[in-house]
């Protein structure tokens, strides 16, 4: 009885030690990675940081109103958050690895789910930034001919313009992600369409004057605000 | 370039006209009050002053409702306008064709400038269908000097009040002085006469179809002939009014801004080099009669500005740095505005610079630059309505003044890598 219970201890603590010595090689290696991989992360951090600087990526973002808007989340500068997105997509891929290097049952498999992750995020981001340089685009152009055309509320017009193209993008970067695609997706179109069938209602009975008003001006070419003394002008 | 310019029916007619020394060109649209008078006055001109001289006038219209084409064909020389007049010893043509392509002034010049190359005609004149040449002595008189060859170019000029024409004394005048280094006065001028050399050169530009030239084709002209060492001259003509122009005033301005950063851009390699202002020689005789103050409508014209401005604040930091936007939008927030001439003028300089870097968005720009305008022309007006012309006519010189000496910021911005 006493002699199967030191087998049994011994059976185990062989097990015990064989384990041990194949999971020790192991951890070193995954140590490694990981730190070589921080350091691999860190100096990535640091040349695209430097890269887009020299390119002048801050000012180009301020140009489509992406800084403006990261500014009011109070997130860092568009060269710093690109520095930082691609020192974490860097240094979270050599974090898969040394789990993957571990061999644990549960994350099998998951640096092979992780690259196939990454190309879904960067467009992700992709489809995000050509947002905001599109809903500014929009933005900038109607305030600008709105103003122009002696439209009233121009600001506000030009803003919930930019706010929808940036929703659309929003969206369109959700799906690429296939995060909660369904939930977000039914989420928009009922948004979308309540916002839509709002402003038609208050633009039909609300404002119809104001309607009547703007399609009059339109099509009788009534002259906008501040145009009647042109000749003086000239 | 000729076949895309002349309709089959105006060619036909050209051919059979054969060569010409002096071309009358009478643009017109809806200028049925008028057109019948400058019309004769044509007439007696080429009867009377060039009874040996080949001439042609050419009435090219642009779809007017008014008949403006029917009485140009049936204007005729009346008993008074016989009895003063010779007979002309040559065929005097009239031709009347409608211009097709893109509406606007520069398809009908286009048009004229095409046919004085067909016919090799050695003066081209563009008349105003709306006035001031009624009378046979303001035709020849822009005719002579050209034919004479004492001139390349000959602009009109005009005997204004000073608070008159805002959008000229304000931008294009001083704009194109400092820039071009010409004393020129009426860079918008609608007449003008030419040699047919230069009509040739013009059409050989890459002009004719371009946005900027739509509106302001007359900016384009001039400027070319600066740029291009032809030797321009003005002569006084009686003012006229901008009551026929069918452009609203934001359109106006619009147009003119990209019309001036165009010009910019085609000549930059003369007016970068340019640093001072050369007087230009003038024909004709000033009245020295100064017309009466126009009536503006101030308060209306500071309230847009305001509102505009404000609402489009946050896209001036494009263009103006931070502290000038805040001094414009402090100033407006007053009752009474300041007149800077400094910061005006840098303004329309940064405004100028853009333009060149971002050529895809020159619209946009132009846009933002027409709150801007209201702003100044409302401050200038009201600070300037208690004032006496000759106070006022210092500040327009002071203007020009601060516009040529700004003129290296302009340069350096403009020369500064993209």
């Amino acid at each position: 009885m006493i002699q199967e219970i030191a087998d049994a201890l011994v059976e185990s603590w062989r097990n015990f030690a064989d384990a041990f010595v194949q999971f020790v090689p192991r951890l070193v290696a995954a140590t490694i990675i990981l730190a070589v991989g921080t350091a691999i992360a860190m100096l990535v951090r640091i040349v695209v940081h430097r890269l887009l600087a020299s390119l002048h990526f801050d000012k180009m973002a301020a140009r489509i109103g992406a800084s403006e808007m990261l500014r009011v989340a109070e997130l860092p500068s568009a060269e710093l958050l690109v520095a930082k997105i691609a020192f974490w997509i860097v240094w979270i891929g050599f974090v898969v690895s040394a789990i993957d290097t571990l061999q644990f049952g549960a994350f099998q498999g998951l640096v092979e789910q992780f690259f196939h992750f990454v190309p879904r995020f960067l467009l992700a981001l992709l489809v995000l930034a050509l947002g905001f340089l599109f809903g500014n685009f929009v933005w900038r152009a109607t305030l600008i001919t709105s103003v122009n055309a002696g439209l009233p509320g121009a600001r506000l017009l030009a803003a919930m313009l930019r706010l929808l193209v940036i929703a659309i993008g929003v969206v369109m970067a959700l799906e690429q992600l296939r995060l909660a695609t369904a939930v977000v997706l039914t989420a928009f179109a009922i948004a979308f369409g309540a916002l839509m069938l709002g402003l038609a209602i208050a633009f039909g009975l609300g404002g119809r004057d104001a309607a009547r008003d703007l399609l009059e001006q339109h099509f009788k070419a009534k002259p906008t605000r501040g145009d009647s003394d042109v000749g003086p002008h000239l | 370039m000729l076949e895309s310019a002349l309709s089959d029916t105006l060619l036909r007619q050209l051919m059979a006209v054969g060569q010409v020394d002096i071309l009358v060109g009478l643009p017109t649209l809806n200028n049925a009050g008028t057109v019948t008078d400058v019309v004769r006055a044509v007439n007696v001109a080429f009867n009377r002053d060039f009874p040996r001289v080949r001439t042609v006038m050419i009435n090219s219209d642009g779809g007017s409702t008014d008949g403006t084409p029917e009485l140009v064909r049936a204007a005729t020389l009346t008993e008074a306008d016989m009895v003063q007049t010779s007979h002309s010893l040559r065929t005097l043509h009239r031709v009347l064709a409608p211009y097709h392509g893109l509406p606007g002034k520069h398809t009908a010049l286009h048009s004229l400038f095409a046919a004085a190359e067909l016919t090799q005609a050695k003066v081209l004149v563009v008349l105003d269908p709306s006035g001031p040449a009624t009378i046979p002595e303001r035709v020849s008189e822009l005719i002579d000097p050209v034919l004479r060859g004492e001139t390349q170019f000959l602009a009109p000029r005009y005997r204004r009040h000073a608070r008159d024409g805002v959008l000229i004394t304000q931008l294009v005048r001083p704009f194109v002085r400092a820039v071009y280094g010409v004393g020129l006065d009426e860079p918008l001028g609608a007449e003008f006469a030419c040699a047919g050399a230069f009509a040739s050169h013009c059409l050989d530009r890459d002009i004719w179809n371009h946005e900027a030239a739509r509106f302001a084709i007359d900016l384009w002209l001039r400027s070319e002939a600066i740029a291009t060492g032809v030797s321009v001259s003005q002569i006084w003509r009686p003012a006229t009014s901008g009551a026929g122009l069918r452009a609203t005033l934001r359109e106006a301005v619009q147009q003119i801004v990209l019309s001036l950063a165009e010009c910019l851009r085609a000549h930059e390699n003369f007016w970068i080099a340019t640093t001072a202002i050369v007087d230009l020689p003038t024909f004709g005789t000033d009245t020295a009669v100064i017309p009466d103050s126009p009536k503006w409508d101030v308060p209306s014209l500071a309230g847009h500005a305001r509102q505009d401005l404000l609402a489009i604040s946050p896209v001036l930091t494009e263009v103006l740095d931070r502290e000038t936007v805040t001094r414009i939008v402090e100033d407006i927030a007053r009752d009474e505005w300041s007149v800077d001439d400094e910061l005006w003028v840098r303004i329309v300089y940064a405004f100028a610079v853009a333009m060149r870097r971002s050529r895809a968005g020159s619209e946009d720009l132009a846009g933002m630059f027409v709150p801007l305008y209201l702003w100044r022309a409302a401050a200038f007006m009201a600070r300037t309505a208690p004032e006496q012309p000759t106070t006022v006519q210092q500040r327009l010189d002071g203007l020009c003044d601060t516009f040529l000496r700004l003129k290296p910021a302009l340069v350096s911005g403009w020369s500064a890598e993209v």
